[in-house]
């Protein structure tokens, strides 16, 4: 009787559970996607990396921004790797190409939000220098994901482009 | 042998267990349930479910946890609550156990998704166990006195 009564219990939480996300303005999607790598939860940060430079962040992290969609990403590489695939959502902003792009990107970005800025991963660091650029030019939530795109796929989290 | 019969069966004991236990729970789940994205962030952080599995758990759980404490509270399905919570409780246990071990600094997701809320792991775990004593006290306990629901079943 214990059991049963369990199971009951269980079925009406787990229908009002499933009813109120699907109604719910904070719902979020039944399946995530979380990565399932390990070591997902290390930061990695370049050598070059001052103190006083923006927060590092984690591929969890980076995921969970994503997820909770509490920021917007930034690709720092050139367009033609930007186009072949980048982060789901990502806007481009080539760190080598700055001037070609700053104009017509950058000011229509709202100083409230978060940044996550990423480029390749580990061998690159346009990242770095694009997030410092964008704290010097009053962006205050600027986050790095350094792991970038190689482990952004590597953990098979939304791609576009390609 | 009287004496702990008596301290099983004692229907106030019973009553004011099963009151503090739906409390807890009912009130731990508030907070999840108003930010499920937050919550399956602290969910997936525990490394313990494949990938798929977090949000949903993310989404059931806070639920279960707030009809099994409502129900305790009132007295409706008692036994089956009470079984859920000694599951539950025993999970939340091995969980934070497991990550105790691994040495990860963990969020809770207790009461709160605060991000600010960092206990020490092992004060989280003797906690967990200290409401493992009242959910195991509330299953042998069979008194039914004050259940809106009287009934076997």
């Amino acid at each position: 009787m214990m059991i049963k009564q369990a199971l009951i219990v269980i079925a009406f939480s787990a229908a009002v559970a499933v009813c109120s996300n699907l109604i719910s303005g904070s719902g979020i999607p039944f399946v995530g996607n979380w990565p399932s790598v390990s070591g997902s939860d290390t930061v990695a940060v370049p050598p070059s990396a001052d103190e006083g430079d923006p927060p590092f962040i984690s591929l969890d992290e980076a995921a969970a921004k994503f997820q909770l969609r509490d920021g917007v990403f930034i690709d720092a590489r050139d367009p033609e790797d930007y186009e072949y695939g980048r982060i789901k959502g990502a806007l481009n902003l080539p760190y080598d190409y700055l001037e070609d792009y700053w104009d017509e990107i950058v000011p229509d970005l709202s100083k409230d939000k978060q940044y996550i800025i990423y480029c390749s991963g580990t061998e690159c660091e346009l990242s770095l220098f694009l997030a410092r650029d964008l704290v010097y030019n009053g962006f205050e939530k600027v986050f790095i994901f350094y792991g970038g795109w190689r482990e952004w796929e590597r953990a098979k989290l939304p791609t576009e482009g390609g | 042998m009287n004496g702990f019969n008596g301290f099983l069966r004692n229907d106030y004991l019973g009553l004011v267990v099963r009151l503090a236990v739906g409390i807890i729970f009912v009130y731990a789940s508030i907070d999840k349930i108003a930010q499920p994205g937050q919550f399956a962030r602290i969910v997936y952080n525990y490394h313990l479910l494949p990938g798929e599995l977090v949000n949903l758990m993310a989404i059931i759980m806070p639920w279960i946890e707030l009809f099994c404490g409502a129900f305790l509270i009132l007295g409706i399905y008692k036994e089956g609550s009470v079984l859920i919570l000694n599951v539950l409780v025993l999970v939340f246990i091995v969980a934070v156990g497991v990550n105790l071990f691994r040495g990860v600094d963990l969020e809770c997701g207790c009461f709160t998704v605060s991000s600010k809320a960092k206990g020490a792991v092992l004060g989280l775990l003797i906690r967990d166990i200290g409401l493992l004593i009242l959910t195991i006290y509330l299953f042998f306990n069979r008194s039914r006195r004050f259940c809106l629901i009287k009934t076997r079943g």
